[in-house]
Parts: structure tokens; sequence; C-alpha cells
């Protein structure tokens, strides 16, 4: 790779942003500002580094709407809005899908707009961790703050996740390589160990690497669990995994201070989904005989807890969540997005700060195909593709302020840094004008009505 | 510059195995996810340009399993599974050994072969999916091209996709 020359153009240099990418939520980012634009990024990781310095190339500048032809059209912010809520309000099973990217600031009044509309409110996590938000409702949930496990663990266990990949400063920042209170050695003091069928960057690092096989991760925890609880393991491998590896390994863990497990999509899209991560938080449960023991999920994006927390504690249900009988309702496979989508169930789908068009699977965008669609978002990507109506949003943690939550619950602010472009708008008040505007027409289809 | 125009891939030239029986199709095990190529071009907002093309749009595929196939780094293959099928680059995987499995990072070109199935647990089986692959002369397709012959959302002549014109690599809308 070639040799970059440090940025050292620049007019000013804002300190002690917040990255706006993954769960790490790291806060100690500063943005070198040259002009109102990102030219730099300092301790930032390759993700979040890009993420701030966007492609303005593909930076959506302009509310836009489908013409008869089927191109998109420039359109004034009353046109846009004037037509997302006409779809909206006109909508029997809508669903308002994304919010992980956004504030919750925003959300506030996105769940207003859903019970307005009986609409289905519904995030990331039911394409990547909802079944560990249904594990955890199953059996518990033994959580820490990435402060503590900076400072106090001595094992950490990657399972089914690539954090080398997908949170680049996770063992950097948190877990691994940090000198904490009680690790003062950093690295040295602590185990860092992969269970992944793949040889991933984070297992090519690690002191030890479980390498079970394809959707052997429910066999193999049960191993683990056999083991701790001194059964004899009777086959001679278990997904692949010798039968003597496996009581080497659950004697290590107990044998620790302080173990933290993270989990990744590797647990929660294979077969077993909900079931693999039942059984790694049980095999916390019975490490915790023995000594502590927390686990955390690897969240994706910077705020997809927050939407979670929030919907749990504003309405009880963490994603999925149905409004269409006017009281909030929660089923698996019956209120969630694909399931939705793969049942052509939804009429009117706006997605915020989300990416379907790339992310759901085939089956499920095909019904997106069939329906009108309304992007807010910050970037032309596949869902602009096949959406009807584009309503430029703004860039939390850089463009303007919000509140998000990190991967193991922590609120963070994150603050603004630059002005956003003048024709774009805060998601905040894009959705607050679409509250306003359904509410108009709904008041006065109800005028008409009692008449 | 934060990031590069294609992935950076290991060109395998001696194999354990240099008379390989050679293979038309492959049986093999799909799996997808996030690549941190792929996480940073998609966050980046560069989705209609080539780059996106060479950090989603490939097959990470074991040495052993491109030599039965003969295809070299950034040839082109096309994946089948039950839910589709889709032409991506073939290049040699970082993570070898793993003969038997690919790895397509999470995009639209592996979300055509991906399935929407979620046994009633709301997260689609986006991991272990039994695929075939085999070789193809086809070239793999920019993003809006790609979404624009797979969903068909706005084109009248379905049949006609292919010989349309390309949307190119930058965003396509009319201008006040």
């Amino acid at each position: 790779m070639a040799y970059e020359p440090p940025v050292t153009d620049y007019d000013e240099i804002v300190e002690n942003c917040t990255c706006a990418f993954c769960g790490c939520n790291c806060d100690d980012l500063d943005f070198l500002v040259k002009d109102g634009h990102v030219v730099g990024v300092r301790h930032a990781c390759r993700l979040g580094a890009s993420k701030v310095m966007e492609d303005m190339d593909q930076r959506l500048l302009v509310p836009m709407i489908r013409d008869e032809n089927g191109e998109l059209q420039e359109v004034d912010w009353d046109t846009a809005l004037d037509k997302a809520a006409e779809l909206i309000a006109g909508a029997v099973r809508p669903i308002f899908y994304g919010w992980s990217e956004t504030s919750i600031e925003t959300m506030k009044h996105g769940i207003r707009l859903g019970e307005l509309v009986g609409a289905v409110l519904d995030n990331q996590a039911t394409i990547c961790h909802g079944p560990s938000l249904q594990a955890v409702q199953n059996v518990g949930y033994p959580v820490a703050t990435l402060g503590e496990i900076k400072n106090r663990a001595d094992m950490i266990v990657y399972t089914g996740s690539n954090p080398m990949n997908s949170h680049p400063r996770h063992l950097a920042r948190y877990t691994t390589f940090p000198r904490g209170w009680f690790r003062q050695r950093g690295r040295f003091d602590r185990t860092l160990v992969t269970m992944d069928p793949k040889y991933s960057d984070t297992a090519k690092m690690s002191d030890i690497w479980i390498g079970f096989e394809q959707n052997g991760d429910y066999g193999f925890y049960n191993a683990i669990r056999a083991a701790l609880k001194g059964k004899e393991i009777d086959q001679d491998y278990v997904s692949g995994i010798p039968k003597e590896v496996i009581m080497e390994l659950a004697e290590k863990m107990k044998n620790v201070q302080f173990g933290a497990l993270y989990f990744g999509l590797g647990l929660t899209h294979t077969l077993s989904k909900q079931r693999n991560i039942d059984m790694a938080i049980e095999m916390l449960t019975d490490l915790n005989e023995y000594t502590k023991w927390v686990l955390t999920p690897m969240r994706g994006h910077f705020n997809v807890n927050g939407f979670n927390i929030f919907m749990a504690y504003e309405m009880g249900f963490p994603y999925g969540v149905d409004f269409c009988r006017g009281y909030q309702r929660y089923m698996n496979g019956e209120t969630n997005t694909i399931d939705l989508l793969t049942r052509k169930e939804c009429d009117v789908f706006m997605v915020i700060a989300a990416d379907p068009g790339a992310h759901y699977p085939g089956g499920a965008v095909k019904h997106l195909a069939e329906i009108p669609v309304i992007q807010v978002d910050i970037h032309w990507g596949p869902s602009t593709e096949i959406a009807d109506v584009v309503l430029p949003g703004s860039f939390i943690g850089v463009e303007c302020g919000g509140t998000s939550y990190r991967m193991d619950g922590v609120p963070i602010y994150m603050k603004k840094a630059i002005d956003k472009p003048e024709t774009c708008r805060d998601d905040e008040w894009i959705i607050r004008e679409l509250l306003e505007r359904v509410q108009k027409i709904k008041d006065e289809e109800a005028a008409l009505a009692s008449k | 510059m934060t990031y590069i125009e294609k992935p950076v891939v290991p060109k395998v030239i001696k194999f354990e195995e240099p008379t390989a029986k050679e293979y038309k199709l492959l049986n093999m095990m799909l799996n997808t996810g996030s690549d941190i190529y792929q996480g940073a071009c998609k966050k980046r907002g560069s989705t209609c340009k080539d780059e996106y093309r060479k950090v989603c749009g490939v097959a990470y595929m074991d040495p052993k399993d491109m030599a039965k196939l003969g295809v070299t780094n950034w040839e082109s293959v096309k994946v089948t599974t039950d839910w589709g099928e889709v032409i991506v680059s073939a290049v040699h995987s970082r993570d070898a050994p793993h003969e038997g499995t690919i790895f397509i990072p999470k995009g639209p070109w592996a979300n055509v072969i991906t399935s929407h199935e979620t046994y009633c647990c709301c997260d689609p089986t986006y991991k272990g999916i039994y695929c075939t692959v085999e070789k193809s002369d086809e070239e793999v397709l920019l993003m809006a091209d790609l979404m624009r012959a797979v969903y068909k959302k706005y084109v009248e002549d379905e049949e006609g996709i292919p010989e349309l014109e390309s949307l190119g690599e930058m965003p396509v809308f009319k201008k006040k």
C-alpha cells in the first residue's frame, strides 16, 4: 500500500469528537477541518475515518421525487415533504425502518409519527442482533461496560465476530491492548481467544483460535458447558474440535480472574440463531459459578443499541414494534421487517439512515420494488436506486449533534463539528415536519368524516 | 486518501496439487458478512463507484478451489443458490485455507443470493448457504446496473435490460 503523508493543510482542529461508525463510539477523535470540510481524522480507524471524510460525489444534497419516467427529479423541500406525508398518511401497513445511524432526538418524533399512523418501527437489529435481544429476553444479560473490561479482563473471547474488520479499535481501545488498572502490562496480561469457523484477521492475532465447523456453534457451546459441569464428553470430536481441546479450554476459562465474551453476527446469522446465543449466555452462567464472566454483543452501527434501549424504555419492546392496533405489539416472525416484506404486507416503506437496498436479502428487496419507498439519508446508495422520495438528512456527530448509545449501553452526546450543506436538513427536523404534515392530513380527514 | 481502489489480495502461485482435477462446477458453502474494505467503501458513500464493485462484488475463495475451477484473481464466476444467481469476481482469500467455503462481503451482490428465510426469528439466514460456483464470461455489474437488472423497479421493457446503457459511477437524477 502506498505511503500517505500526514495531512498538514487544514484551518482548525475540532477535538474530542465522537465517531459515527460502529458501536464502539470512540469519543477521542480530532477532526482536521478545511473550508468547512473534514480533510483528516486523527485517532480514528480506517472505517471511522472513511465515514467522516465522506464521498461528496454521492452526498444527497437536494430532495428528489421519481417522475413518471422513473427518473429522480430535484424538487423543493415542501413538495418532497408533502409527497412523503401523503404516502405515509394514506398507508395501511407502513414500516419505518432504520434509525440506527441517527440520533435519539430523531427517534422521539419517529415514535409519535409511528403511533399516529399505526406503523411498524424497526431497526437494523432485525437483520443483525435481533436474535441476541431475543436470547437476552430468554436467559438474561450479564453485561459490563467497556471500561470495566479494560481495567479488569484477563481473558477476551470473540465468537462469531471479526472486530479487526468491523470494529477495528475495539481491541485497541477497550479490550485487549490497553493497559488497565489491574492489567498494567496491557496485551501481555490478557489472553485473546477467537472462536470462528473462519481464520479471520482477529483469529490471526489471537493466542487461541477455535475454528469449529460451520453451523457448529450450538454443539460447541454445549460441549463446553458439559465440560464445565464435569460431565464426560462421549464423542471424540464436537463440531470438528477434539474433546481434549474443549476440556482444556473449559479449564482455562474457569481459571481466569475476569473474562469477557463478545459475540457477533456469526452466531445470529447461522441456522440456530437465538439458540446459539441462549447457549453462549448459559455457558457464562455456568462459568460464573467459578469466576466472573460478562458478555456484550458487538453492535454494528453507532446507535443501533440506542434504538433498542430507547424503544424498550418507551414502549417495552426493543425493536419490531407494531402500532397497527393502536397500541404497541411485538411478535418475532410477525412484526419484523423481513417477514412483513416477504409476506408482501407492507404498502409504504420509509427508511431513515439505513440501506435496505444493500443489506436486505433479495427476497425482501423484491417487495420494496413494488411499493413506494421514502428515503431519509445522507448518501446515494443502493436504496436510492429503489426510492421514490428522497429527503437528504445530515450527518450526526459531524454536522449536527445528537445522543447515541454505545454497544455496552453507555449514552454519549455526539457534538457538532462542521456546518451541514445548506440544502440539507437535520433528521430531527425532517421527521418532525413529516409528523406535522401527516397530522394535518389526518385532521382534515377527520373533519371531513365528521361532516 | 483513506481507501484503495480494490482490496489487496494474495496471489498464490504454488499449489500443493499443481495437477488438481479441473471442475466445471463446485458445490460450496456461502458465507456473507462485513469486511474492512466493504465497510470503509460503503460508509464513505462510494457505492456507485467501481471501487464498491471491487470490494463487494467479489467472492473470496480458497486458492485450491480457484485452481479447480481454473480461474485466477479478478476473473468472473457465477454463484448460484436457491434464491438467485449473481456474477462476482473470484479472488484469493487472505483467510485461506477454507476449502469448500466462499465468502462474499455483504452488499447488493451477496444479497441477490442470500436466504430471506427467517424461521420466525426475525433474522434472515445470511451465512451457511449451499451454493454452486462456476466460471463465467460475464462482467460484474456496477451497483446501479445490478439494482436495475435484479429488481427492475423502474424499467418498462424487462427483456431489454441487458441492452440498456450503464447507469455509470455517478448518481443519475434530473436537476432543477
